[in-house]
């Protein structure tokens, strides 16, 4: 077993994933090694199918490995329970899906506010960041509307604002352009650069050239294996 | 694939709302097939029976379970609709789906429509078996005369051809509206959320976002809200009728027939008497009396040194001395003048029968009836009270008409519930049926202990100076003949209450469905929920907040309405006391918990389910 650097926010070992399905097993992470230091952006590519998702699932905690360690901000993920992730999950990590995934009982605004109301946060301060948040996306004009009004970009947006709403020290996100236009991919890339320049920790699993740019380190997912992109 | 694989994999994909569904069908068929077959027995046809009860007693059964009978035809009807409505209402998502992969319309339809079929013939067919099942389990435990009779089987097809055809319409409704829609409708969230802007942004505690999503989640689900707390306020309504109702109605015709016969009350008569008056009483219950008795017989004839005995013995409080008999009786009709016309309306017929003559000293009867009028006092010489079988059977006012016996006329006076030979009864002053029986002795006796008094030391010199006077005397209490009476209408009642147990199971499978397409409509946003850091039971409280207002709301509409049914409606001076309450309350209470707990069956499983298998 090695050892997990000081400053590494994600610290993963020998990480292996599999699942049955019939008497077939699927590999779909083999022996995965990743350490990202704190302030890193990291992006990771590879083609569909190769893991990418299911590796940023494990680790914000929402999918367990079948094997293998996985460290984020000091906590052994592996050992704990499901209250126990919830919980980290709302503290600590902002998560941005693909498929945005807002809920569709709330207004924008209500999306954004419900991390903070969850973590008990004052009332004053959720409305407060709240307001700052959707003017960072620039969506202040929809607060009070419901995401099956929005357009996909649109939505896109709010889930990066929900994903910043307490302030995590890690953002991840899957595939945040694939779903949307050039235009709308752009604001995304945008928004990740800001992300990069107040110091988040990031990553981000993309085929996006532009985010790919931005990457501080660009890792490959091939065959449920992790390399350099220049490997 | 095949026409029929599809619609035969796809129910069995969905094992719990196939079975869930199916399920609530069954217990609908077999509860509505099962009220069919025990009214047939007991309930709607007692009165024209005529072997058990008395008809005042009968008509308050007869009026219960006509309104249950209604109330569970309702409730069928409504969850039959509601459970494949929701069934259906689940799939318009697959048939925006299956329309967009390019499956004729027609087609697609097919597949539903044998679903539909599928269930419903399995459902009504179960159904059938469950309900005979039942009635066979009752008639088989409980051995009352009246139910032993073979089973109606034409009610079977019956039952079957109307809850086919309930299912059949209420099934076809949302899939022609699914068959309408276009495939980009069927598969648009817009389609199960109605949208308008939210109001301005309030930062809540957690319970209150919990309320804030479970209440908009009812709301954008108003149809199938809406029809479940139709559906549970009308069983909360059959709950409270037959709940409440059925206590109350046990408790006050128990108490009929108590007061009537008497408590504590003893006995002293010929062997072959006091054998007779047992099974004159018994025949509330079923039994047969001996139809050759001859009461006038003068070995029969109670001494009046018997009588000097009692009335000197220490700790007797009432010795009810009286002369019984059987006699022809005839209905005297009247008339009436109408206050507004002043018209004359003549009242009854000449209708004749038979009754028990009990002739009475009306200062000393042991017995306090339930009596519509008033019994007899010591003035009245040519009154009677009558029983309430013969009032309803014979007469049309009774209060207004008189009754002729051995070409002697006596003015009606009172009618009183009595068990005694099934109401079939007539209460005259003894000094009156002695005259012209000329019979001067009783040829019975009721004596009343006094409560202070030492019963066994009391019986027990009672037999004494009896044995050594007639050796043929017997002395035995009532209290034993007392509680077979007493029994038997309680296992009546019971049995009236067993019915809507079978609706109650339904509606509670029903608010599993219900939950069930609460959790198949909002999974998408529980797993983001739960993916962006909300804990497992936070699900569980949005679908419990739910059920909770959708039981609530119901319980409330249907107790209320329940209860003035049962107290304005069905009893009739009604027996109430604050243990009754209690009881009621606990019962009723205890059906809503343990609706609430079922509900949250679908919650807590969903809760356990990884956050991936539900996302994807």
């Amino acid at each position: 077993m090695t050892t997990e650097p000081n400053n590494s926010v994600v610290y993963v070992h020998s990480l292996c994933k599999a699942y049955q399905l019939g008497e077939t097993k699927v590999e779909v992470l083999k022996d995965v090694n990743l350490n990202v230091a704190r302030g890193k952006f990291v992006a990771i590519c590879g083609p569909s199918g190769s893991g990418k998702t299911t590796l940023l699932n494990i680790i914000s905690g929402i999918d367990r490995p079948t094997s293998g360690e996985v460290i984020v901000l000091g906590q052994d993920l592996v050992v704990q329970d499901e209250d126990f992730l919830a919980e980290f999950r709302c503290d600590n990590v902002g998560f941005v899906f693909q498929s945005y995934n807002l809920v569709s009982t709330l207004t924008v605004a209500e999306n954004v506010a419900f991390p903070m109301e969850w973590s008990r946060k004052p009332e004053a301060e959720i409305e407060k960041r709240v307001t700052e948040l959707l003017e960072t996306v620039d969506l202040q004009h929809r607060a009070n509307h419901f995401p099956a009004q929005l357009s996909g970009g649109e939505q896109q947006r709010v889930a990066f604002a929900r994903a910043l709403a307490n302030d995590p020290q890690l953002i991840l996100a899957d595939e945040p352009t694939g779903n949307l236009d050039t235009k709308n991919g752009q604001k995304i890339t945008q928004m990740l650069r800001m992300l990069k320049a107040n110091g988040k920790t990031v990553i981000v699993a993309t085929h996006d050239s532009e985010i790919l740019q931005l990457a501080d380190q660009a890792l490959c997912l091939e065959d449920g294996r992790l390399a350099s992109r220049n490997e | 694939m095949s026409k029929a694989a599809f619609p035969v994999n796809d129910l069995l994909r969905r094992k719990l709302q196939t079975s869930l569904t199916m399920a609530t069908l069954t217990l609908s068929v077999a509860s509505t097939l099962f009220l069919l077959l025990f009214s047939r027995r007991i309930g709607f046809g007692i009165t024209a029976v005529g072997d058990t009860l008395t008809h005042g007693l009968s008509a308050v059964f007869s009026q219960f379970v006509l309104f249950v009978g209604i109330l569970i035809f309702a409730v069928g009807a409504v969850i039959t609709s509601f459970i494949i409505f929701l069934m259906m209402k689940q799939r318009t998502r697959d048939f925006g789906l299956i329309k967009a992969a390019g499956c004729p319309n027609g087609l697609v339809f097919g597949y539903f429509m044998t679903e539909l079929l599928v269930i419903t013939f399995l459902g009504c067919v179960l159904g059938l078996v469950l309900g005979f099942v039942a009635d066979f389990a009752v008639t088989n435990i409980l051995h009352f005369q009246a139910y032993q009779k073979p089973p109606d089987l034409w009610l079977a097809p019956l039952v079957f051809a109307a809850f086919f055809a309930l299912a059949l319409i209420f099934g076809t409704k949302p899939m022609l509206d699914a068959a309408r829609l276009s495939p980009i409708k069927a598969l648009s969230p817009v389609q199960y959320f109605g949208l308008s802007t939210g109001r301005k942004l309030k930062p809540l505690s957690r319970f209150g976002l919990t309320l804030k999503i479970a209440s908009r989640s009812l709301f954008r689900r108003q149809s199938a809200s809406i029809r479940i707390i139709l559906l549970l306020s009308i069983v909360f309504v059959l709950l409270t009728v037959s709940i409440s109702g059925g206590i109350i109605a046990s408790d006050t015709t128990q108490s009929w027939v108590e007061n009537a016969i008497g408590k504590n009350i003893i006995v002293i008569a010929h062997n072959s008497m006091g054998a007779q008056y047992k099974l004159l009483l018994s025949k509330f219950f079923g039994a047969a009396e001996n139809g050759d008795f001859d009461y006038l017989d003068e070995r029969l004839a109670i001494p009046s040194t018997i009588l000097q005995q009692l009335n000197s013995t220490p700790g007797i409080a009432t010795v009810d001395a009286r002369l019984i008999l059987k006699e022809h009786i005839q209905e005297v009709s009247n008339f009436t003048i109408d206050p507004e016309t002043l018209v004359t309306i003549p009242v009854g017929d000449s209708r004749e029968g038979d009754s028990l003559i009990v002739g009475v000293d009306p200062e000393k009867v042991t017995a306090t009836w339930s009596i519509q009028g008033r019994f007899l006092n010591t003035e009245d010489a040519w009154e009677a009270v009558i029983g309430d079988s013969i009032a309803q059977t014979m007469f049309s006012q009774p209060l207004s008409q008189s009754i002729r016996l051995q070409n002697r006329t006596f003015s009606i006076v009172g009618v009183c519930v009595d068990p005694i030979n099934n109401g079939k009864v007539t209460y005259v002053p003894v000094e009156q049926l002695q005259t012209f029986t000329n019979m001067s002795n009783p040829n019975i006796v009721l004596v009343k202990l006094e409560p202070s008094a030492d019963r066994s030391a009391t019986l027990a010199q009672i037999k004494d100076e009896i044995t050594s006077v007639n050796s043929d005397l017997t002395v035995f209490e009532l209290d034993e003949v007392l509680q077979e009476n007493l029994s038997f209408l309680g296992s009546v009642w019971s049995t009236v209450m067993l019915l809507p147990l079978f609706t109650l199971a339904s509606a509670a499978l029903c608010l599993i469905g219900y939950t069930m397409l609460a959790v198949d409509e909002q999974r998408q946003e529980f797993a983001i929920l739960r993916a962006t850091g909300t804990k497992p039971n936070a699900v569980i409280a949005i679908l419990a907040v739910q059920s909770i207002v959708i039981l609530l709301s119901s319980f409330a509409v249907g107790i209320s309405l329940g209860v003035i049914t049962t107290l304005l409606i069905l009893v009739p001076n009604p027996v109430v006391t604050t243990v009754t309450l209690l009881e009621v309350a606990a019962l009723l209470f205890t059906a809503l918990a343990g609706m609430f707990l079922m509900s949250l069956y679908p919650a807590a499983r969903f809760a356990k389910t990884p956050i991936l298998k539900i996302m994807t």
